[in-house]
């Protein structure tokens, strides 16, 4: 008893710095957003909620904002996973397995920029492209930022996203030692694609879920590449919050921290959903 | 052979992004549509190198802040992931720790902003480096908690039964081992912040100049040298990092596969 009581304050500690602010910050939001308190406030009211919830412009950025998340994390797995069966061992061997780290020593606002030097309409692509005598002038390269289909945004996470997986699944592979299950599998008939498909990938998948879901709700709340690279409209969640909470007019504040609470409450369910379904999963495991 | 001309071309393709930064600091003109510069500089380069240039203060003021939150949240994240690790409800307060990234700093910005003006932390150094905090702190708990294993445990059993105290077991049995992870901690927490963004806009509000928030500028202005200049120096510690010691970014990776086994 006294040793769980000497550990107590470190707990304490924990929920001062992680809970407790956010739990102040979104009653501060919630309760902005529904006139208990602000500059502008003339007394409780629903008003900014249902302005909020029958946006069209909100529905679309939520929406837009997990299916460019999802597919960009859908997309890192599949390069991933498509380098480490291309390259075989030669992944994880100098200098690849050093070089997979460059891009990860890149902050996302630096990424986004390379983005733009990359693949605009006048960018090195660009140049090569024509360089190759494959277009004439800048508008005809094909629009790869700033589209409303996320392309940029996608790519550019993409090539964040990516060289990590390679080297976690290197990883895990190593110590799964899935190169001696996909043995015991090939000897008893499986093929090549059958070994990937029905031993590597779900082991890999299995194993990296964690990480794969947080990687996933990370990327669904991005800020700085979507401001930089994606379209003015649809725009990521982060983005149209931001926009909302720093614009002139202070009248749309409360609507601005009715999206904030409306996103920071979908977000955390479906984390904790998702921990609560896994722990389930985990004592149904046990139980069996 | 195949297989050695693909590895060359991933190669080429992980570094050209680097290579190409590198040449827009360095370009003064580089029309549409050469691939190379056709004339050069080094002014900012000279400048900084020297001491004098602004932007030597921003990057003194973005180390400073950086390796604040690096150290205070592996300082307070290293008892705290011991006390969750033997904790009951250990895999329910793993999950809160993970909240702040569901979150997105954006809406953790816009959330905490009216209690920093409170508390007179917005547009101030502590208001940043407390917000960031947040985040590194969580990370930091995440990244530790697998570090207590039952060999940890049993290591500092031992040494109770040899009658150490508690300060003995922290600073001769548990600190020692922990080392190399607390290393990586201390890393990545300093990364979490060198590379954010969205709190010093919101927190900062302007007051608070990082080299995330000048990169932005230039860019914004449309000075591709300068912002080439400042993405390069963004890059530079965790560059540095992987090259001084090679091993250091293995173990974030393998932090993060502990992670996931949890």
């Amino acid at each position: 008893m006294t040793s769980v009581r000497r550990r107590q304050p470190w707990i304490a500690v924990f929920v001062l710095v992680t809970v407790v602010p956010i739990v102040a910050g979104l009653v501060f939001m919630a309760t902005y957003a529904s006139g208990g308190i602000g500059l502008l406030s003339h007394g409780w009211t629903d008003a900014y909620w249902l302005r909020v919830l029958g946006d069209a412009r909100t529905w679309s950025s939520l929406g837009y904002s997990f299916a460019v998340g999802l597919v960009s994390l859908l997309v890192s797995i599949l390069v991933a996973l498509g380098a480490l069966a291309a390259l075989g061992p030669w992944a994880m061997r100098r200098p690849l397995s050093s070089l997979w780290f460059v891009p990860l020593t890149a902050p996302p606002l630096v990424a986004a920029i390379i983005s733009v030097e990359m693949f605009g309409n006048a960018g090195w692509l660009a140049r090569v492209a024509h360089a190759l005598g494959w277009i004439q002038s800048p508008v005809d390269f094909p629009d790869v930022l700033f589209t409303a289909s996320g392309l940029g945004i996608i790519v550019t996470h993409v090539a964040l996203v990516a060289p990590f997986l390679v080297l976690l699944f290197g990883r895990l592979e190593r110590h799964l030692r899935l190169d001696a299950l996909a043995r015991v599998a090939h000897t008893l008939g499986a093929s090549r694609m059958q070994v990937w498909t029905r031993v590597r990938i779900p082991a890999l998948l299995r194993t990296a879920e964690p990480t794969l879901t947080v990687y996933g709700l990370v990327l669904v709340g991005a800020f700085e590449i979507p401001l930089l690279v994606g379209a003015q409209s649809p725009s990521m969640i982060s983005v149209l919050i931001e926009r909302q909470f720093a614009h002139f007019d202070i009248t749309t504040k409360p609507e601005a921290y009715a999206l904030a609470t409306l996103y920071a409450l979908i977000a955390m369910s479906l984390l904790l959903a998702w921990f609560g379904w896994r722990g389930t999963r985990r004592m149904q495991g046990h139980g069996a | 052979m195949t297989r050695r001309a693909l590895m060359l071309a991933v190669s080429v393709l992980l570094v050209l992004p680097v290579v190409l930064l590198a040449l827009l600091s360095v370009s003064r003109h580089w029309s549409w549509p050469v691939l190379l510069p056709h004339a050069w500089q080094w002014t900012q380069w000279r400048e900084l190198l020297a001491g004098q240039a602004d932007l030597c203060a921003v990057l003194l003021r973005s180390l400073g802040i950086s390796v604040s939150v690096g150290l205070l949240a592996t300082g307070l994240a290293f008892p705290t992931s011991r006390a969750v690790a033997r904790h009951r409800q250990r895999g329910r307060l793993l999950a809160l720790s993970h909240i702040p990234f569901a979150l997105s700093p954006v809406v953790l910005g816009v959330a905490l902003l009216y209690g920093f003006m409170q508390l007179g932390l917005a547009g101030h150094i502590i208001g940043v480096v407390a917000a960031q905090l947040i985040f590194a702190y969580a990370y930091a708990v995440i990244l530790l908690s697998g570090f207590w294993n039952e060999r940890v445990h049993a290591l500092a059993a031992l040494a109770g039964t040899l009658h150490a105290n508690r300060w003995q077991v922290w600073r001769h049995v548990l600190f020692p081992v922990a080392r190399p992870m607390l290393g990586v901690c201390f890393f990545q927490t300093f990364l979490v912040s060198w590379f954010d963004y969205a709190l010093v806009l919101l927190i900062g509000g302007g007051q608070v100049t990082t080299l995330t928030m000048r990169l932005y500028g230039y860019f914004g202005s449309g000075d591709l040298r300068l912002a080439a200049t400042c993405a390069l120096l963004l890059l530079l510690p965790p560059l540095v990092a992987l090259v001084v010691h090679h091993r250091l970014p293995a173990t974030a990776v393998a932090v993060h596969f502990e992670v996931s086994r949890e």
